[in-house]
């Protein structure tokens, strides 16, 4: 059994002031872009999952904000008619650790880009990665690298062989560990067993810059996700002209973290070392939907909490602040 | 600022006596005065690389806390552990069987119609998974070691243990009932470090397949 001791971080006077700057700097950036500040409040009383913190206030169980994408699509989707095409958020969510070494206090910036139902995304896009691009030059990161996914490259492959939920949720699990072996372990036996071990052989066979798109056509899904590559490819070409010197370009095809939420594109920011992801994010077109809205949204969340350790473990990785 | 030691973790016992032959003459070759030591952070032959020596059971922690980079491990710790990481490749060796093992002359049915059945392992969430997929109950009789002794001192009907060649079952008077999993080595990674420095743990990776697969 893990042993578990509340982690809840006071930061002393370095960090707290480190803190303050970057919030200061990252929403001074999205502000530049058109990106207005909303902040709902830190105490919920809708449905929260198991992973809130959660306490009774009188009668009513209540729990403290602990996703400011959710907590924002449900003040968005209650307070407007029409969506607010940039939103941007600063401040903490509290979770519950899944690992012993895990905050429960988590401070995050981010933004949200939302549009009608039906709107072309791909600018949209675009527009998050080139902001995302800029994160690490305003946080003072000397080197980044950022990784581009898409949910699509998993989703629609086993919504075509309409794989049972658990098994489907096996196949993501193997691909989440990188294990094409974890993956024809799952399948055995299934009739798509042989094509869907063919393609996670695929996504994961390469993870470097533009050229791991071509690992798709060895795919037996090659066709059916065509669509989804040009996309890609047409990403890449808006953003690999502008890549500054420091940050570096990867196509991470087998990305499914958060594949039960992301619908197309993902972003993660990594520093070369980080044990951690530094920021990510991507397409949720199912999430206001849900919320009886017909509004599509992608955003990204820069995970300060993250970035404050880092600083404080490698400092070499960060240029001194002018 | 030079980049720090990256660590490789290397299980400890019957893995690791497998393991370490195989990786004489390569780039990882484990420095063998220092293998005779007591030390357990032992230089390879690779400037910059490091072998940690671990317990089988601590050593997925150490990789999934990003200390060590890369590691070497049973694929029945790994499902007993359910920690979060990478594992890049099944390696093959050390391959041998989960069962289920009772006195010789008790059978799976008998063990099934006992209405309180007991069970002593060191792998309660396979024999758990294996228990539910069989629709059985069983009370789970924690273990560390020496299984093999329960079910000859009344500690517990049967034990889920690993069996490669089935010589210490034999000696003590038990045999396998049933097969509940397959387990081998494998090797698995840091997930910060390999996502975000693949050009510096891809390489290692492929080496270290290169050397120990097959």
């Amino acid at each position: 059994m893990p042993i578990r001791t509340p982690h809840f971080p006071d930061l002393l006077f370095g960090p707290a002031e480190r803190l303050r700057r970057w919030e200061a700097s990252l929403m001074a950036l999205l502000a530049e872009h058109g990106y207005r500040e909303l902040h709902p409040s830190l105490v919920l009383r809708e449905p929260v999952p198991d992973g809130a913190l959660r306490f009774f206030d009188g009668d009513d169980l209540v729990a403290l904000r602990w996703d400011f994408t959710v907590a924002l699509a449900a003040l968005l989707a209650r307070s407007f008619p029409e969506p607010p095409p940039r939103v941007a958020y600063a401040g903490a969510v509290f979770r519950r650790p899944l690992q012993p070494w895990e905050a429960t206090e988590r401070f995050e910036v981010g933004c949200e880009r939302i549009q009608p139902e039906g709107e072309p995304s791909g600018e949209a896009d675009l527009e998050l990665a080139r902001l995302l691009m800029a994160i690490p030059g305003t946080l003072g990161l000397k080197n980044a690298i950022l990784h581009l996914g898409n949910a699509a490259l998993v989703r629609r492959p086993l919504e075509a062989e309409t794989l049972p939920a658990d098994l489907a949720q096996a196949v993501v699990a193997a691909l989440s560990r990188r294990a094409p072996h974890r993956v024809a372990q799952a399948l055995e036996g299934h009739p798509a067993a042989a094509r869907l071990t063919a393609h996670a052989e695929a996504l994961l066979s390469e993870l470097d810059g533009p050229r791991s798109l071509q690992a798709l056509a060895r795919s037996p899904y090659a066709a059916l996700l065509q669509d989804d590559v040009v996309r890609m490819e047409r990403a890449l070409d808006g953003l690999l002209p502008i890549l500054p010197t420091h940050l570096e370009l990867r196509v991470d095809l087998a990305d499914v973290a958060g594949l039960d939420f992301y619908t197309g594109p993902t972003l993660r920011l990594w520093a070369p070392g980080a044990q951690q992801e530094l920021a990510s994010g991507g397409r949720y077109d199912r999430l206001f939907p849900g919320l009886g809205k017909p509004w599509q949204a992608a955003g990204f969340c820069v995970r300060l909490s993250r970035l404050l350790d880092l600083a404080g473990t490698r400092p070499d990785l960060f240029e001194e602040p002018r | 600022m030079s980049a720090p030691t990256l660590l490789i973790a290397f299980p400890k016992g019957r893995l690791g006596d497998d393991l370490v032959p195989k990786l004489a003459g390569t780039p990882l070759a484990l420095d063998p005065v220092a293998l005779k030591s007591r030390v357990l952070r032992i230089p390879t032959a690779t400037p910059g690389v490091a072998a940690l020596l671990l317990k089988g059971a601590d050593l997925p922690r150490y990789v999934a806390a990003g200390v060590a980079s890369l590691g070497i491990v049973g694929s029945d710790t790994l499902d007993e552990m359910d920690m979060d990481l990478l594992e890049l490749a099944d390696l093959g060796f050390g391959a041998c069987r989960l069962s289920l093992c009772a006195q010789t002359g008790v059978t799976l049915d008998e063990l099934r119609a006992k209405p309180h059945l007991r069970l002593a392992t060191k792998f309660p969430k396979a024999t758990e998974a294996w228990l539910t997929r069989e629709g059985l109950t069983a009370e789970l009789v924690p273990l560390s070691s020496s299984a093999e002794l329960a079910p000859l001192l009344g500690l517990a009907d049967a034990i889920v243990d690993l069996v490669q060649t089935g010589g210490t079952l034999k000696a003590h008077g038990l045999v396998e009932t049933a097969i509940l999993g397959r387990s081998s080595a494998r090797l698995v990674a840091a997930r910060g470090a390999y996502l975000s420095e693949p050009g510096r743990i891809r390489p290692l990776a492929e080496a270290l397949i290169a050397a120990l697969k097959g």
